[in-house]
């Protein structure tokens, strides 16, 4: 067992290199390699996942550890429950993104780094959720940064992709700091880095309230770059000209959901940490009907599922912070499946159409009947309908909510704020998700959507594979042991009020949307309506222009003087007094050999003369 | 016979060597020359040998030396002399001019400016 977590960590990694070996030979054998590769961690992943699901124990080894100063660093590996059904969700969603790119990437050149990429962002992913050691993770965590970086600026022609991998990288990168500072604390605090071993001092430890405050603040700082929460929302958004499919990858499998787990996976920490857990309630509440909002008025279709994703992260971390630990982790799950499939179907939708914008699509229901019955149980999931898992993990975490406002887990006000806002968040999802489906399936076709064409079998295969668990995952719900010890004993999963409310309170949001929609005659239901929907709008990203690009260009544009005008000035004078010595001294250069020697024996009599002089 | 005398030959034998090197335009009045100085100091080196009454002898030794020397000398440079009178059709030392530093008589190129595009050029 413990020699497949370390395969699972270094097969995509050997399986990457691989791919740039051999991926430029020829077609074949580069997709060979990555898609095989894929599947044959996907096959690892359900080894270990499958096992360890239930009541079993944790199962860990360290393989390697340096000697030296301080507490040991570790090559150590271990995986829960929790780390089971993580790693399960990223490999079967990177194995169906791998299979999705042999059609969506068909005809790019860029294949073989793509591929390579994807893999190890995987890797990475792996290495995050199954490190025991807290450096370990952060080097996964840091690679994640890096490979999202390079893939989001696939198309680096487009100035666009550039621009949004240079802001994710750069506002990740940031936060990262937090979590390396967290490392550090952790450490100095504990003397060990292994994970377990600090979350068992916390939690057998009895620490006076918010003793622990610093570690814990600095990982929601570093969750909240990495998961794209409320200030640095920003990046997820303007990363979307990158390829569909790594949208797919990032928001469901890899980057965004390894800051979910690792507030899932540190939950000792903020238990004992009230503080931290009112910064994540606080962040998450503006995040979650911020971020939904701004999808309400999305025109283009990736951007909207790019502010559906900020939105849903935000129930997660509301969820983790009032202690609904289950509902959050349960939420994060089905999240992966239902937004992987919404984000592969929608580029299904936009390689059909060749457009992201949504006024450019309609009437897409008959020209791609696949992508529209499974990006309808997408949809439907996201708003939360009742039988999908969207509806039972959405239900789960406003249920925990409620039960949270007298527990004293956050401030009492706070878990109001709460619970509003992700009620309020819930209808307004419901109606961009029924608003994005009215205005890509229905109405009148654009001109470009006439030429739609459905997808090969390669993008198709994977939009089923992921509907499956999207319409059937809330079964799980009926197996609450599944997380064994980790989850709260007594943590209700389903609660009936609750979900009668929401389901009442979709149906009127959705029912408004298509009233308003039918009255404008199929066009975007807010505009024809007339009414003007202006979502808040933060000037975080204005803020940031000012507070940091500007001040950061000066300081450039000064050094780049400095050293333009000062410093190579010196560089030049020098050079330009060499040159004129030698233009002089070349003048002696006449080629009359006697003319040379009349310079030696006059040199040398002055010399004699000199010295004789001196002696 | 007083030191003074043969030094002061030698003296004169070198400056008149010194002389042709400098002034004679024939490079075999040259070579003459250069002859003239290297056997000045042989006078000198036998001179002090006898000064000195070195039981050594060395100042002896060191003038056979120098005869050695001068003869695979002018041999060397007779052989180049002929060279020379072969490709040049001349033997005249002020007109053998292809050592020298062409552009450092012609007008320069460029003036040197200094400042940034200069430098960069310079750099190149």
């Amino acid at each position: 067992m413990t020699a497949v977590l370390l395969l699972l960590v270094a097969l995509p990694f050997v399986c990457a290199g691989l791919v740039l070996l051999v991926g430029h030979r020829g077609d074949a054998a580069g997709k060979g390699v990555a898609v095989g590769g894929s599947l044959l961690g996907l096959g690892a992943v359900l080894v270990v996942a499958l096992s360890r699901l239930g009541e079993a124990s944790p199962v860990g080894q360290v393989y390697a550890d340096t000697v030296g100063f301080g507490p040991p660093i570790e090559l150590a590996l271990r995986v829960d429950q929790l780390a089971a059904v993580v790693l399960l969700l990223a490999w079967v969603v990177a194995a169906l993104v791998q299979v999705y790119s042999l059609g969506y990437l068909a005809e790019d050149p860029r294949y073989p780094s793509y591929a390579a990429l994807v893999l190890i962002f995987t890797g990475a992913m792996s290495l995050v959720v199954l490190a025991d050691d807290l450096w370990l993770l952060l080097i996964g965590w840091e690679l994640m940064g890096a490979c999202s970086y390079f893939l989001i600026a696939h198309h680096w022609e487009l100035r666009e992709a550039r621009a949004g991998a240079v802001k994710a990288f750069l506002m990740t990168r940031l936060a990262d700091l937090g979590l390396l500072f967290a490392i550090i604390a952790l450490g100095q605090r504990f003397d060990s880095y292994r994970i377990s071993t600090v979350l068992e001092q916390v939690s057998a430890g009895s620490f006076a309230r918010d003793e622990l405050w610093l570690p814990a603040v600095l990982v929601v700082v570093a969750v909240v770059g990495k998961s794209a929460q409320f200030p640095l929302h920003t990046w997820l958004p303007d990363a979307m000209p990158g390829p569909t499919p790594i949208s797919a990858l990032i928001h469901a499998a890899t980057m965004v959901a390894a800051g979910v787990y690792l507030v899932a996976r540190l939950q000792p920490l903020f238990e004992v940490a009230v503080s931290a857990r009112n910064l994540l309630a606080v962040l998450a509440a503006v995040t979650m009907l911020l971020a939904a909002l701004r999808a309400l008025v999305a025109t283009d279709l990736k951007r909207l599922l790019a502010w559906s994703t900020v939105s849903q992260l935000a129930y997660m971390f509301g969820a983790l912070a009032v202690g609904a630990w289950s509902a959050g982790v349960l939420h994060l799950l089905a999240h992966g499946a239902f937004k992987a499939l919404l984000f592969l179907a929608a580029g299904s939708v936009v390689h059909a159409v060749g457009s992201t914008s949504m006024a450019e699509m309609g009437g897409l229901r008959e020209k791609i009947p696949d992508t529209f019955v499974t990006m309808t149980i997408g949809l439907a999931a996201l708003a939360g309908v009742v039988p999908l898992v969207g509806f039972f993990t959405k239900d789960a975490v406003i249920g925990g909510m409620w039960e949270a406002r007298g527990e004293h887990q956050v401030w009492p006000w706070l878990a109001w704020v709460l619970l509003a806002s992700a009620v309020l968040t819930a209808v307004v999802t419901a109606a961009y998700c029924m608003r994005a489906w009215l205005l890509v399936f229905f109405g009148r076709p654009h001109p470009h959507a006439e030429q739609a064409h459905e997808s090969p079998w390669t993008m198709r295969a994977p939009l089923y594979l992921l509907a499956a668990p999207t319409a059937f995952g809330g079964l799980v719900l009926l197996a609450p042991g599944l997380f064994g010890p980790l989850a709260p004993a007594d943590e209700e999963l389903v609660h009936g009020a609750v979900s009668v409310v929401m389901t009442l309170l979709v149906m009127a949001a959705a029912a408004g949307t298509v009233w308003l929609w039918r009255r404008g005659a199929g066009t975007d239901p807010w505009a024809e309506a007339g009414l003007r929907i202006r979502p808040p709008h933060i000037p975080v990203d204005r803020a940031y222009d000012l507070a940091v690009v500007r001040p950061i260009g000066w300081l450039a544009r000064g050094a780049r003087g400095g050293d333009r005008d000062v410093i190579e000035a010196y560089v030049d004078g020098a050079a330009a007094t060499a040159r004129g010595t030698g233009r002089l001294l070349r003048l002696a250069q006449n080629g009359n050999v006697q003319g040379y020697l009349m310079v030696v024996v006059v040199g040398a009599a002055l010399l004699a003369v000199l010295a004789g002089a001196v002696a | 016979m007083p030191l003074w005398w043969p030094l002061l030959l030698a003296a004169l034998l070198f400056a008149i060597g010194v002389y042709g090197v400098l002034a004679r335009r024939n490079a075999v009045l040259v070579l003459m020359g250069v002859e003239l100085m290297l056997n000045a100091v042989n006078l000198n080196l036998v001179a002090f040998d006898a000064y000195f009454r070195d039981v050594l002898h060395a100042g002896q030794t060191f003038a056979l030396f120098t005869i050695v020397i001068a003869a695979a000398e002018i041999g060397l440079a007779l052989a180049i002399v002929l060279m020379v009178f072969r490709t040049h059709g001349h033997v005249e030392v002020d007109r053998l001019r292809s050592l020298a530093d062409e552009s450092a008589h012609t007008p320069a190129p460029e003036a040197a400016a200094p400042g940034a595009a200069a430098g960069r050029e310079a750099n190149r």
